[in-house]
């Protein structure tokens, strides 16, 4: 009888714990203090990231020759990235302090290196939600291409390949004015922007000596996101531009941009080696469109007219030229051509897709097979002057807390005399593992 | 005459009555699940079949029938980040990128179960005409169809309770019938100010059996905004509504 008593308080206690348990689990499944989420004045946050990189060369490539005439290392060559990228900011009644400081580290077949850069660095206020005032280091980001903004007069170029990654700013004093409507036009904001270009202060930007003026209209105007940008001053070549963007339907998003600069200057080589000046009106667009079907694939297709872009026969000259001045260097040990065309890439045949017609397109499927923050992703560069193009293949995961993984590959396309074709890898697989704090 | 007019008033009548009283009726259950402008914090689970959980933690303001933000402040590789929806405009903005980029509402700025259209949810009168009502003894059955074809599900099947007027169940469906998803509205709480709702709001979808997303509210109240917060160019300055 006390064995039986003693069993069943056993069992009650046994199942009045296990209740309290599975209670508490449940309270701990579902709890959500409003404490958890109390606003400091200041913040602190970024992500750090490793990044090795095997690169496979080659070794008939034309930027191969021009980067490696002096040195063999081999077919394949590895690399290891190392980034610490840091936001800070401090908030006090209507000023905010922000700081982005971005420190990259590479060790490569070159030895070690270290960057740190401030990518940002602003003082702003906003004295009501309609006017704010920003002075300081800032990535306007404008435009609403994927890959590519033409109209983005005051940003850095951002690299195709990897859209996303934040970009160092240029010095600025900027405003904005925003309106709200009711009827078809929504909201107007105005955002002019002052510029100036001396040494040491923006001095990367363009010509020195200015102060150049910029500034960004933005209408939503019966559903559809417009804005009309411009920039003049002297650093660079007066321009204006508009971007235009919509959601379609539930699923399906249409963009565009329009660029015209006045009077841009082109360098470029002529067949003889001599290196000419052009100087001519461009124009520049692209023409996209988002689209996301009932499996959870998000497609992303863009077409980008470079107005600025040098022609097929022009990128020919220059790489057939770089296989000449290789040629020379091997018979006579003199490398001025060589240098002369390294000098020449990087005023424009070494930039990110120096052409003239581009198509991007990638494809992404949302947790295939069930699985939660898998997305699997293909993305493809097609330059449709030569036709030649790289082609990116990667999974992206996210499931773990604060932790990001992404591998990806690239393959590019073998054509003689062509962009992708006449680069220095013929492929590159790397893993990027990002940690945010 | 006299006769006809009154059969005519006879035979057309209830329809636009009972009509109205599914609209009225949907205004009240908008109403009494939020207040027209307010401010929330709010926490998305989302649960795996094997117990494993991810976890966002969100500010929200919304305006009116059709203006609604919300900004990313947990974990740290989501913060940050904001979401607006204007009518069915809805853009993204990631520090990261420093532009805000347009989404769709059948997209998930968070993956799971929970789109775009569940996280940024606007009344749903706003979006819905009510097609028919049912009653039991406890619950309104809402039979709802979308205004427009923006609209993130075609129809919907809403449960509500009869006494407080608060959904309970919610099971969206395609325009062939086939069901998405169903929403639960669970555990009701006083949030203080005269709010009194769900504090848990369950997902699950028979496109992703095992899995479930959870949003649990901590903090709901009245808050006047004005219409320039819901704007592209404030987008980077939601944190500053906090």
């Amino acid at each position: 009888m006390n064995t039986f008593r003693l069993t069943t308080l056993s069992l009650f206690l046994g199942v009045a714990i296990l209740a309290l348990y599975v209670n508490d689990a449940f309270s701990e499944e579902y709890g959500f203090d409003i404490s958890e989420v109390e606003k400091k004045p200041y913040h602190l946050g970024g992500y750090i990231e490793f990044r090795p990189v095997l690169f496979g060369l080659d070794r008939d490539a034309a930027l191969y020759k021009l980067k490696f005439y002096n040195r063999d290392e081999g077919e394949i060559i590895g690399e290891y990235n190392g980034k610490f990228q840091v936001d800070g900011s401090l908030e006090k009644g209507i000023g905010r302090l922000f700081v982005r400081i971005n420190s990259d580290y590479r060790n490569s077949y070159q030895g070690d290196s270290f960057l740190t850069t401030f990518y940002e660095g602003y003082l702003s206020l906003k004295p009501s939600s309609s006017f704010s005032l920003a002075m300081g280091k800032r990535s306007l980001r404008w435009g609403k291409g994927y890959a590519w903004n033409p109209a983005a007069f005051l940003d850095r170029p951002k690299d195709p390949e990897d859209p996303e990654l934040s970009q160092e700013g240029f010095i600025v004093a900027s405003a904005d004015y925003i309106k709200s409507f009711s009827g078809p036009l929504q909201t107007l904001s105005l955002t002019p922007v002052l510029l100036p270009v001396y040494d040491g202060l923006n001095d990367d930007f363009g010509k020195l000596h200015h102060i150049n003026v910029g500034g960004k209209l933005y209408l939503l105007l019966y559903d559809t996101d417009l804005d009309f940008i411009f920039l003049t001053g002297g650093s660079k070549t007066t321009s204006w531009g508009f971007d235009v963007s919509r959601n379609i339907t539930t699923n399906f998003e249409m963009h565009g941009e329009f660029a015209f600069l006045s009077g841009f200057q082109k360098r470029y080589l002529a067949p003889d080696g001599r290196i000419l000046a052009r100087e001519f009106d461009a124009t520049s667009w692209l023409a996209g469109i988002r689209y996301l079907t009932e499996q959870d694939t998000t497609c992303i297709v863009e077409y980008y007219r470079n107005g600025v872009g040098f022609s097929g026969g022009e990128t020919r000259d220059y790489f057939a030229f770089v296989n000449g001045a290789y040629d020379t260097y091997r018979a006579t040990g003199d490398d001025d051509q060589l240098r002369k065309a390294a000098g020449l890439a990087e005023v424009g045949y070494g930039r990110m897709n120096p052409m003239r017609d581009y198509l991007y397109a990638r494809v992404s499927q949302k947790e295939p097979f069930d699985i939660l923050y898998l997305t699997p992703a293909i993305t493809a560069i097609v330059n449709l002057n030569d036709g030649s193009f790289s082609l990116s293949p990667e999974l992206f995961y996210t499931g773990i807390t604060n932790w990001e993984l992404r591998l990806k590959g690239t393959l590019l396309e073998e054509g003689s005399l062509t962009e992708f074709g006449e680069k220095q890898n013929d492929f590159r697989v790397e893993l990027r593992v990002r940690y945010y704090f | 005459m006299l006769k006809t007019l009154v059969l005519l008033t006879v035979l057309f009548l209830p329809l636009p009555v009972h009509a109205l009283d599914g609209t009225q009726l949907l205004k009240q259950v908008d109403r009494n699940l939020n207040p027209e402008s307010y401010e929330s914090y709010r926490k998305l689970i989302n649960i795996e079949p094997d117990g494993r959980k991810k976890e966002y933690t969100l500010f929200t303001v919304k305006k009116g029938v059709d203006k609604i933000a919300s900004l990313f402040i947990a974990p740290a590789s989501e913060k940050g980040r904001s979401t607006l929806r204007l009518g069915e405009n809805m853009w993204l903005y990631i520090p990261n990128v420093g532009k805000p980029v347009r989404i769709t509402s059948l997209q998930s700025v968070v993956g799971g179960i929970f789109n775009n259209a569940d996280i940024l949810q606007l009344d749903y009168a706003s979006e819905y005409n009510v097609e028919k009502v049912e009653e039991t003894d406890r619950e309104y059955l809402l039979h709802l169809k979308a205004k427009t074809r923006t609209v993130a599900y075609d129809r919907l099947k809403f449960c509500a309770d009869k006494a407080r007027k608060l959904p309970t169940r919610i099971e969206c469906l395609t325009e062939t019938g086939m069901l998405i998803k169903t929403i639960y509205f669970k555990k009701i709480k006083e949030f203080g100010g005269g709010i009194v709702r769900p504090a848990v709001v369950e997902t699950d979808s028979p496109l992703y059996k095992g899995y479930k997303s959870v949003m649990i509210f901590a903090g709901i109240k009245k808050r006047t905004l004005k219409d320039e917060i819901f704007t592209l160019t404030f987008m980077p300055n939601f944190d500053s509504l906090r």
